[in-house]
């Protein structure tokens, strides 16, 4: 059994990230020492591996807790996993369509802004991004 | 009328209901074309058709369900469509 401070450093993690965690049911502790300290076990060790992993291929936490319920229900199969990483590939090319969309954007801005030494008043980019915001409907 | 399902393979009890969408569509629509979309072959397609999650429906280039509706709900969508088209 392992201290927090013992999780953390054996899994690369923060004790405040660990907290964060156990606040959003992600890991629990296996028990408590007489003196009332969280102790956790391998398979906490093992969950924030996972956590790790799944954040590194842009799963949400809440997305992450999905996936550990999975893991953990006998008629869950890899299917419904591999549904998932389908979806999270969906959303990550969405995400890289708007993002290359904002960069041909500021292509275009960069390329009408030409002189560089003009007073930041006269300042082509900040005009067309003052446009944008004055036709841009305030809720 | 064009209706693309997006799915991922190998779940049989999608197999089962997309057999039954297909009737569904095909007692509904006079000139359909139905295309089961397999996004992992086809993910660029599906992102330029908005799909984020699966199964996904889009009829007429239109992403109209995302995720796997009734057969009454399927026959409905079509038939409202239909009319708008006529």
């Amino acid at each position: 059994m392992f201290t927090i401070g013992k999780l953390a450093s054996l899994t690369s993690v923060s004790n405040d990230t660990l907290r964060y965690y156990e606040q959003e049911g992600l890991v629990r502790p296996a028990g408590k020492s007489p003196a009332g300290y969280r102790l956790y076990d391998k398979d906490s060790a093992r969950r924030i591996h996972f956590i790790k992993h799944a954040q590194q291929c842009g799963f949400t936490l809440a997305e992450i807790r999905e996936l550990l319920v999975l893991r953990g229900r006998d008629k869950a199969c890899c299917g419904d996993v591999r549904t998932r990483a389908i979806e999270k590939k969906l959303q990550i090319g969405n995400k890289i369509r708007a993002m290359k969309a904002m960069s041909k954007a500021l292509d275009q801005l960069i390329a009408d802004c030409a002189n560089e030494t003009q007073p930041v008043k006269e300042c082509t980019i900040m005009a067309a991004l003052e446009r944008a915001s004055v036709s841009t409907p305030v809720r | 009328m064009k209706v693309e399902i997006f799915h991922t393979p190998g779940c049989p009890a999608c197999v089962a209901a997309h057999a039954e969408l297909r009737t569904a569509a095909q007692e509904a629509v006079q000139d359909l074309e139905w295309r089961e979309v397999n996004v992992v072959d086809n993910l660029d397609h599906a992102v330029d058709l908005g799909v984020l999650t699966l199964p996904s429906i889009v009829i007429d280039g239109e992403l109209v369900f995302t995720s796997m509706p009734t057969v009454t709900q399927l026959r409905e969508a079509l038939i409202a469509r239909n009319k708008g088209r006529a």
